[in-house]
């Protein structure tokens, strides 16, 4: 079992942010939010979080240009101790073709299948322990 | 004219031809046939010519001209008449046709006479050949002619002497072979100024007046001498035939404006419309027979003909005239002044230029509104496209949403009643699944309305999502990476998505390609299947829309679908 890792929610829809922290506080989680990609590295930068819960759909940055400034800042990777990215959207991940493949983050998420369950597979996946 | 003046001149050319025939004698043994006969045939011809020109340029003094010399021709036959007056003025008239043809020929091809020094020669000319004549009456007794005591009397006869009649002959001869000489020398300076309409009409003239030139030195000469009746016919006899040629310039210049005419009647049907104003100016000059005609548009302040001229309607050159064509632009014709003679054909030619361009304009006007309506198709689809996205985007971030939102609420209210209430529980639980398919159905709902994969990624990404979905196996065969404009991107996707739906839905294929090749100016798709074929882009279907898509982007569709030999669809679609 892992510690309680904290986690930063960007997205800019309200409703689903405190829906999404209720959701993850329940299940144990530490959690921050972020409305834009611009407050996403910000938060990032003071946080340091260990997964970021990443709408591709963001009213200044897409998902994928946040992403890879996370990783930038994060020392690139979770290896390198920047947090997990996880992308995620309404849309199926076949609408982004390749890009979710060549983002920097680890995977992808439909908003609608969000668990605590499905981050810590994330979690366990990109941990140097995990794999 | 009117219709009395026209009378008057029929009868007068018909009464003095009546005249010839009722006093000239018919020759006797020692004359020729043809010196009686020639006169009147010479004279009929001009007194032809003479009303024919007078009809056709009333304004101009050619027919004057070619009567005169009918008349003049005519006029030496009154020394057959036994009687001293008709006598006299029959010999003193003997030179006058002559002196008439010169004038004929110095005012060819308008009437007019060019210069005060031709004005001079054509007095001298008339001067000569009624003063020698008169001169030569003074001191000629008929009888130095052979003449016997039948003739009637010379009236003017003051002193018959031999010596001052021959020197009477030979200054005669020698003034008249000068101003001959002059006549012919300015008529061909005047072919070699002219221009255009003109030259072309004084080219016969240069050889007539050549023939006639030497027609009338070699009598000059053989008038000095007395020969007998056969070298006379030799040297003389084709002297009536020579002066015909006159008659036969303004025959010439009747047909070449009827050639004009039916040119110009040709080259109207002819000239494909929307020529530029260079072909336009070049069909109309060679119809026309001016080569230096010249169409000139409005530009600016000035007129700027087809060869970058600027020209002045107000002041044109010397030589030429202007008119102005009727129609939207301002443009006027610039020709020959020689052609103000044939009003006819100007007023053709202004017809055909003003119809032509009208024609033009028509055209490009049309053309424009094509335009026009090319491009508001084309914004429209674009407009079309736009709100597509729009609306994807709106389900997107608003009931997809929301959605996702309930969701996860569910799941929370599920989690916390469960083990509490399992009744409560099942219930939530069922609530969640139907909003998770809510989201899915409304998830391809927006896909249908504008798929966000293609404005996410561009034609790569999106085509691959296409094939990826398709029942059928299908394969890419080649797609570019690069991205397009969203209109562009838009229609080949449609044309892979129809393609791909048609593949699902008719074609009982089991195998497609894709291809979409980047060639230069243009996007070249291209799917084809391996089944039933006999597709048709009838009225209504998918495929029609799609080339009503395709055209509205500037490009064609092409179906080709032979039954039992699968489909193949290509679009071309222009991209810069």
């Amino acid at each position: 079992m892992q510690p309680a890792a904290s986690i930063l929610i960007v997205d800019d829809h309200d409703g689903f942010r405190t829906f999404a922290r209720g959701m993850l506080e329940a299940d144990g989680f530490t959690v921050a939010e972020a409305a834009t990609g611009a407050e996403a590295a910000e938060t990032a930068r003071s946080v340091r979080p260990g997964l970021v819960l990443l709408d591709i759909q963001l009213p200044d940055f897409d998902g994928f240009e946040v992403a890879r400034r996370l990783a930038a800042q994060g020392g690139g990777s979770a290896q390198a101790g920047g947090p997990v990215i996880v992308l995620t959207s309404t849309r199926d991940a076949s609408d982004y073709g390749g890009r979710i493949g060549s983002s920097p983050a680890a995977g992808f998420l439909p908003k609608d299948q969000l668990s605590g369950a499905a981050l810590r597979r994330f979690l366990a996946a990109s941990s140097p322990a995990g794999t | 004219m009117s219709r009395r003046a026209l009378a008057w001149l029929i009868a007068g050319a018909v009464a003095a031809t009546a005249c010839y025939f009722l006093v000239a004698r018919p020759p006797g043994p020692n004359a020729y046939l043809i010196f009686y006969l020639g006169t009147p045939a010479v004279a009929v011809a001009f007194l032809a010519a003479g009303l024919a020109a007078w009809l056709r340029w009333p304004g101009s003094r050619l027919g004057l001209l070619f009567s005169l010399v009918g008349y003049f021709t005519l006029l030496p036959a009154l020394d057959y008449l036994d009687n001293p007056a008709g006598f006299t003025i029959g010999n003193a008239a003997v030179s006058l046709a002559g002196a008439a043809l010169a004038h004929l020929g110095l005012a060819w091809p308008t009437g007019r006479l060019r210069s005060r020094f031709e004005r001079g020669v054509v007095v001298a000319e008339y001067a000569s050949a009624a003063g020698f004549s008169l001169l030569g009456m003074l001191v000629w007794d008929p009888a130095f002619s052979g003449c016997d005591a039948s003739c009637p009397a010379n009236l003017l006869l003051v002193y018959g002497s031999r010596p001052a009649w021959d020197a009477v002959n030979v200054l005669n001869a020698v003034v008249s072979a000068v101003l001959t000489v002059i006549v012919v020398v300015l008529i061909v300076r005047h072919w070699r100024s002219a221009r255009g309409w003109s030259r072309q009409a004084m080219v016969p003239l240069v050889w007539v007046a050549v023939v006639i030139g030497a027609e009338s030195a070699i009598t000059n000469v053989t008038g000095l001498y007395r020969l007998p009746p056969l070298a006379n016919l030799i040297f003389n006899g084709w002297a009536p035939l020579v002066s015909l040629l006159g008659p036969v310039l303004f025959v010439i210049s009747t047909v070449r404006a009827r050639t004009a005419r039916g040119a110009l009647g040709t080259a109207i049907v002819d000239l494909e419309p929307g020529a530029p104003p260079g072909r336009l100016r070049d069909t109309l000059a060679r119809a026309l027979g001016d080569s230096t005609l010249q169409l000139a548009f409005r530009d600016g302040n000035g007129f700027t003909d087809t060869s970058g001229l600027a020209v002045d309607p107000a002041q044109p050159d010397p030589g030429r005239a202007v008119v102005p064509l009727t129609g939207p632009q301002e443009a006027v014709l610039v020709y020959d002044a020689g052609l103000e003679l044939e009003p006819q054909l100007i007023r053709l030619t202004v017809a055909a230029a003003s119809m032509a361009l009208e024609h033009s304009r028509l055209q490009a006007e049309v053309q424009a509104q094509l335009e026009l309506v090319r491009a508001s198709r084309a914004r429209i689809v674009e407009a079309g496209d736009a709100e597509r996205r729009r609306l994807e985007r709106d389900l997107h971030d608003g009931a997809q949403q929301r959605l996702v939102t309930l969701t996860l609420a569910l799941g929370m209210a599920r989690s916390r009643v469960a083990g509490v209430d399992p009744e409560l529980e099942a219930l939530i639980e069922a609530a969640g699944k139907e909003a998770k398919e809510a989201l899915t159905e409304l998830r391809e709902l927006a896909r249908g309305i504008h798929p966000a994969v293609l404005t996410e990624t561009g034609l790569a990404g999106a085509i691959q999502a296409l094939v990826e979905r398709s029942p059928a196996v299908v394969t890419i065969t080649e797609v570019p990476r690069e991205r397009f404009p969203a209109v562009i991107e838009a229609t080949a996707y449609f044309v892979v998505s129809e393609a791909l739906a048609n593949v699902a839905k008719h074609a009982r294929a089991g195998t497609a390609q894709v291809s979409i090749r980047r060639l230069p100016g243009r996007l070249a798709v291209r799917v084809s299947d391996d089944g039933a074929g006999g597709a048709r882009p009838e009225r209504g279907s998918g495929l029609a829309g799609l080339a009503d898509r395709v055209a509205s982007a500037g490009g064609v569709l092409r179906v080709d679908s032979p039954p039992g030999a699968g489909t193949r669809l290509e679009a071309d679609i222009p991209c810069p």
